[in-house]
């Protein structure tokens, strides 16, 4: 056990900086998942707190040692490979107990903790078999006992479930759950899956073209992202977005405008955009729900995605009806909403619906830098103090 | 006829044989896989026809008595005498008189040391080698491998006389400036002064096939295995070699087999056809042959006692190939 720290770690290759300047506090048995879209640096993050490469400028810190200059099997790091990575030429045992060989342990020693890791992760009786042999989770598990005999400071996890089926996937991720509170290591999980970050983590950190964006508990990403990129990154389908002009008392779009005493934001930029996920627009008529329902906005219902616990539907804000965007676009589009309603709503495609926005919901985020200005314009338009506001943060940087 | 001629109703008695033979390995599944029966046998019985002919030869001329083995003429109905050898007798004893006319087994034994310590030699600088261009991305990789091929072409006899200088021991100078460089060890004689040519020679061809298959190896195992606690070293020898066993037992076979069939270098290393000099294998059958009189049957018998050592080798290695092949699929 053990915490991890980075220090302005950066990875520079040739002609592109996979890592920027990364500031990272892992604590003690804490469960960390790196989230962000392909190719951000997360696996590059990673492998620098493996060993596996060097950073080009930083420094790594595992428990209270200076780490990086150490190659991986000084490290007391052990990791489960998105490929799984199991050595074909052996058989399970021998893969278990890889490292512990390497280590001279006696044989009785290896014995026991093998028959230990594997009993951890369920593989009684499949010891003496071929890596081969095995089902994809199967393969999985063997894995991760490969990783958890050696009893390591801490765990790095690269996209271990990628691989697997979506039903097993599912299911190794309780395990994994099971797994940290049975073994209370720290844990680095790399994963793009928002849902495996959300379900598993203590805290995530979510990494956008090699800089770190926030780590915060999920539940605090997913409420108050601090930019725009969190904001759309994080919940499923993804935050509506639209742009607008701060005015006076309010902003005002292209299609609706929000009134809101603007003096309490704490922001130059005239330039906003507003945020609010899909399951915080409602219809007009069933909005008794919502405690402060904004502005009624005019739309058409353009496409109905019926998914049997909600049906996503994808408002058009101009009324014409645009081509077909796929959900992530169309929540970007300025001129298109995504909502989701009950399944039992009665609701056609183009037809005219009078929609409301739950105003303790809505994100204000400045345009140009993307940074999150305010969560929620409830409190604002009541002249309360209480808005929960953003805290500057500053680009990249650590914000808990 | 208006219409065009359907090709099945053309009458079977307007085509000739062949054409008849042709139109029907065309059209018919049967006819053409029985063709191509036939045409598998006539070539795998050519390849074993030229393959195993030598060493019938060998054995039949080991086989007969000297003294015998003027009159190979097979008297053939239609064609008359042909010359074809044949056994003329049946004197096992020669497989004996082989090793007491002259040490064999000592030149069986100097092949053989020659053979396994350079196969080792290579295996390990060529495994170290394929590491590096078959798994590491750096500039010049492009460059040094080209600078390997050149080199492999160069002619052997090119290296033979420089070579053989500085094994004497003649101190080794500048070219034209005379600057003297160092004064190397006398190695003619000894095994070093053959297995140091042989490993450089026979290198770049294992480099080649190792760098093709330890590029195969997923990054994954690799850096499994160095997160699991070996170096980058123990990684190549502990994971990568292994998995790459098929790729290993081909480079190990052809450098075994080439050094010890060798005799050009090793004939000229060691000043005398002496076993106690490191004479090789070859240079053991020729010393059959004197000045007067040349022992066909010894030589045969010679051949076939040292072909045996490199047959069992190859049975077994092939094992290890065919089972690598098989099970190997690759999966990570």
């Amino acid at each position: 056990m053990a915490r991890v720290h980075l220090d302005d770690v950066t990875k520079r290759y040739e002609d592109i900086i996979a890592v920027n300047e990364m500031n990272l506090e892992i604590r003690d048995g804490e469960f960390v998942c790196l989230v962000g879209p392909s190719g951000c640096g997360k696996s590059t993050t990673m492998e620098t707190i493996a060993g596996l490469t060097k950073p080009t400028e930083g420094t790594v810190t595992i428990g209270e040692t200076d780490v990086t200059d150490l190659p991986p099997k000084d490290r007391g790091v052990s990791m489960v490979f998105q490929n799984i990575a199991l050595f074909p030429h052996m058989d399970v045992y021998d893969n278990i107990s890889f490292g512990l060989r390497l280590r001279k342990f006696d044989k009785d020693e290896i014995d026991r903790r093998v028959q230990e890791a594997s009993d951890v992760v369920q593989l009684e009786g499949m010891l003496d078999r071929e890596p081969n042999e095995l089902s994809g989770g199967q393969q999985q598990r063997v894995a991760i006992a490969r990783a958890i005999v050696r009893k390591p400071d801490v765990f790095l996890m690269d996209e271990p479930l990628a691989n697997l089926d979506a039903k097993l996937r599912v299911h190794m991720r309780t395990e994994l759950q099971r797994l940290h509170k049975q073994l209370d290591t720290t844990i680095i999980y790399v994963t793009h899956d928002q849902a495996e970050a959300m379900t598993m983590s203590d805290r995530i950190a979510v990494i956008n073209a090699g800089e770190l964006q926030q780590i915060d508990p999920p539940l605090v990403c997913y409420n108050e992202p601090a930019n725009r990129f969190v904001a759309g990154f994080i919940g499923s389908p993804s935050m509506n977005f639209v742009e607008g002009d701060l005015t006076g008392d309010g902003l005002t779009t292209d299609h609706f405008d929000l009134e809101f005493d603007s003096d309490a934001l704490e922001t130059v930029a005239d330039d906003i955009t507003m945020g609010v996920r899909p399951e915080d627009i409602y219809l007009e008529h069933e909005a008794d729900s919502t405690t402060s329902a904004s502005e009624t906005v005019e739309a058409r219902t353009d496409v109905l995605e019926p998914m049997g616990d909600e049906i996503f539907v994808y408002l058009s804000l101009d009324g014409a009806s645009s081509e077909l965007m796929t959900s992530d676009e169309a929540s970007a589009a300025s001129n298109q909403l995504l909502m989701s309603v009950d399944p039992d709503t009665e609701i056609d495609a183009n037809e005219s619906v009078s929609i409301v926005l739950d105003r303790s919901k809505i994100h204000l985020f400045e345009t140009a830098s993307g940074e999150a200005i305010a969560h929620g314009i409830a409190a604002l338009s009541d002249g309360m103090s209480t808005a929960s506001v953003a805290p500057e943060a500053d680009s990249g940087g650590q914000h808990e | 006829m208006g219409t065009e001629p359907d090709p099945a109703q053309t009458a079977d008695d307007e085509m000739g044989p062949l054409e008849r033979w042709t139109h029907g390995v065309v059209n018919d599944q049967e006819k053409r896989n029985r063709l191509y029966k036939a045409l598998f046998y006539v070539a795998a019985a050519f390849f074993l026809v030229t393959t195993l002919f030598p060493f019938y030869w060998l054995l039949v001329l080991a086989l007969t008595p000297s003294v015998r083995q003027a009159d190979w003429n097979v008297s053939i109905p239609l064609l008359g005498e042909v010359p074809f050898p044949t056994p003329q007798g049946f004197n096992v004893h020669a497989f004996v008189e082989v090793f007491q006319q002259v040490p064999f087994h000592l030149y069986v034994f100097n092949s053989f040391v020659l053979a396994t310590t350079t196969t080792i030699i290579v295996l390990l600088l060529a495994s170290l080698a394929g590491y590096v261009f078959g798994r590491l991305e750096f500039p010049g990789r492009g460059l040094m491998m080209l600078a390997i091929l050149a080199v492999s072409y160069f002619p052997p006899a090119a290296f033979l006389i420089p070579l053989f200088d500085a094994f004497l021991g003649n101190a080794v100078v500048v070219p034209f400036l005379g600057i003297e460089l160092f004064e190397p060890p006398r190695l003619v004689n000894t095994p070093g002064s053959m297995i140091m040519p042989f490993s450089a020679l026979f290198l770049p061809l294992s480099i080649f096939i190792l760098t093709t298959f330890y590029a195969q190896i997923p990054d994954g195992l690799e850096d499994a295995a160095r997160v699991e606690g070996t170096t980058r070293l123990g990684a190549l020898f502990r994971v990568i070699m292994p998995l790459s066993a098929p790729g290993v037992a081909t480079a190990a076979v052809l450098t075994f087999i080439a050094v010890y069939n060798e005799y050009f270098f090793s004939s000229i290393m060691a000043l005398n056809n002496q076993p106690e000099q490191w004479s090789p294998l070859v240079g053991g059958i020729l010393s059959y042959q004197t000045q007067y009189t040349t022992d066909f049957n010894l030589m045969a018998a010679a051949s076939i006692v040292g072909v045996l050592p490199m047959l069992i080798i190859v049975v077994v290695a092939q094992e290890k190939i065919v089972s690598g092949l098989t099970e190997g699929a690759l999966k990570e």
